[in-house]
């Protein structure tokens, strides 16, 4: 029992992942925005969507703004709630828009008292139809965002497409970096084995790459489910991670047939950890160097932002970081598994 | 014997044995000159695209074609006796160069017969250039070594296909990337960035196979 503390920490690691990261709702935002468009010059009556949202709590408090930028934001002068998830905000828009443009679109901002601020970007796009006049009318610049109110609940934040995909995150990357984890540990395995000689020290390596490669298919399969959701499609086309993905399974699947192919069993363990060191080589530009040089859906490469600095708050990371841990002991606990097996078998067979 | 000179006497063997068995490098040659034949033959206009397509998959088998031959066609105890004889880093080092220079010359053949039988649609030739040379080079690393490994199993020719195309992947996807730049595909501000990548894997791959292979041939 000593010795399977982490056994348990893994367990109890991926528990509450599983838990909190599918049971922990959602930050209130704006589902939907509709029309999403609008003339200047008219009075608009534009119909909010809110997601999680509690719009009859605390009505009077909510404000909602179109805003263009830092300078310029209009703010909707009646708000009629009809249930807790919509609201319809009536604005008066002035004839001249702020800029030089005709066609422009604005983000829509609401601040409520009990959910907190929430921002749906390019929500509206307003036209205007009227020919230039000078002045720019004041109602621009006398309502400005001020006194947003920030809420502070462990809740995970809500960004538009992800909707609850978002939690994904906890499965499908926290998988891939436990996979990572675990061919590193094989690869540093081949080493030792090139060293050592050990047959144990093969077994071990082979261990974790078959803990690694099922990681990787679960990583896999989860991220298609996603991409059904998010992207439109199991397999998007031209997306660089993806086919790299493919390619990497392949090189681990070659692996497994390259054993197979080699019958002393001293000379399989040799020339299979040369392979793998060879292969993990070849597989460091597949994962991190070519999905960065092509544009990709993923983001950290063409230009998207990467997880770490925008889209992953501190609520995200506490069940994050606790997945990656949990996954990659399950995968040690996998692979210590078949490693004690293929040991009893050598024993049996060797006696 | 040093490395150098051992290596310069090995390169000297690579030679003298594939001038006596001429049969294998004018295998290959045929093998490139009829599939690019074929290609003319069934194709009215070839575009850009298809080009760029068309030419690296040929350089890519006839780079298996090529390669794969550099362990397997020796014996065991031939090998045995060229391990008593010199140190491992040299034979696999001189392999390593003797099938980069072949290879280079392989696909700058290929590049002809391409370029007589569907015009040249190459605009940048120092670029185009470059990828032939770093992407031959890639390219013989990886297969040499993997030849190596798949000489020891009993199906090595079914073991070269599934170990070297996964591995030979991402040097391809570069090696596409850079020449339809070349040729004015696309316009990549970039695209040095792309080459000294490549230049890189080379390196990663010539070191990895330096360092390993002296533990695949004791047997």
């Amino acid at each position: 029992m000593k010795s399977s503390w982490w056994k348990i920490l893994g367990v109890a690691l991926l528990l509450y992942a599983f838990i909190f990261g599918l049971l922990m709702p959602l930050k209130p935002g704006i589902y939907a925005v509709t029309p999403d468009n609008a003339i200047t010059g008219t009075t608009s009556l534009i119909r909010v969507e809110g997601y999680n949202t509690n719009f009859t709590k605390e009505a009077e408090s909510i404000k909602v703004w179109l805003k263009l930028n830092d300078t310029f934001a209009l703010m909707a002068n009646k708000i009629q709630v009809i249930d807790d998830m919509a609201l319809n905000a009536s604005f008066d828009i002035p004839v001249q828009l702020p800029i030089k443009k005709r066609i422009k679109n604005f983000t829509l901002v609401m601040d409520h008292k009990v959910d907190g601020a929430s921002v749906s970007p390019s929500a509206v796009t307003l036209t205007q139809k009227a020919d230039k006049v000078d002045n720019i009318s004041p109602q621009w610049t006398t309502n400005p965002i001020a006194g947003l109110t920030i809420v502070n609940k462990f809740n995970f934040p809500f960004r538009n497409i992800l909707y609850e995909t978002i939690r994904n995150l906890y499965f499908h990357v926290s998988l891939w970096l436990a996979m990572m984890i675990l061919f590193i540990a094989s690869v540093v395995m081949s080493f030792k084995h090139l060293r050592s000689g050990k047959p144990e020290d093969d077994w071990k390596s082979l261990s974790l790459t078959a803990a690694g490669t099922l990681m990787g298919f679960l990583g896999l399969f989860t991220g298609m489910i996603w991409a059904q959701y998010t992207w439109g499609s199991f397999w998007p086309k031209n997306e660089v991670k993806l086919n790299m993905t493919a390619v990497a399974l392949l090189i681990y699947l070659a692996y497994f047939v390259l054993r197979g192919s080699l019958e002393n069993q001293e000379q399989r363990g040799r020339i299979s950890a040369v392979y793998n060191i060879f292969a993990f080589a070849a597989l460091i530009p597949l994962l991190y160097v070519v999905p960065r040089l092509t544009s990709s859906l993923h983001p950290g490469s063409g230009g998207n932002s990467t997880f770490g600095s925008e889209d992953l708050d501190n609520t995200m990371r506490a069940v994050f970081y606790p997945a990656v841990i949990g996954w990659t002991l399950l995968g040690v606990w996998m692979g210590s598994i078949m490693y004690r097996a293929i040991a009893l078998k050598d024993k049996i067979l060797s006696r | 014997m040093n490395l150098i000179s051992e290596i310069t006497f090995l390169l000297r063997k690579e030679l003298t044995i594939e001038l006596r068995q001429k049969y294998a490098i004018g295998g290959i040659l045929l093998y490139v000159f009829s599939t690019i034949f074929i290609i003319y033959m069934s194709f009215n206009r070839i575009d850009k695209q298809t080009w760029n397509a068309l030419f690296w998959i040929v350089v890519l088998f006839a780079s298996v074609n090529a390669v794969a031959k550099s362990f397997v066609q020796e014996s065991g105890n031939r090998q045995l006796y060229y391990y008593m004889l010199v140190n491992p880093s040299a034979i696999i080092l001189s392999k390593i160069i003797y099938n980069v220079i072949l290879l280079l010359l392989l696909s700058l053949l290929s590049f002809f017969a391409f370029s007589v039988v569907a015009e040249n649609p190459v605009r940048n030739m120092g670029q185009f250039l470059s990828a032939l040379f770093l992407g031959s080079m890639g390219l013989s690393i990886a297969i040499t070594f993997v030849s190596a490994i798949a000489a020891k199993a009993n199906n090595s020719s079914t073991l070269m296909a599934i170990l070297s195309f996964p591995l030979v992947i991402p040097i391809l996807l570069l090696l596409i990337k850079i020449s339809s730049n070349a040729m004015g595909l696309m316009s990549d501000t970039a695209i040095r960035k792309d080459i000294l990548s490549l230049l890189a894997i080379d390196c990663l791959l010539i070191a990895m196979a330096f360092v390993l292979f002296p533990f695949l041939w004791k047997d």
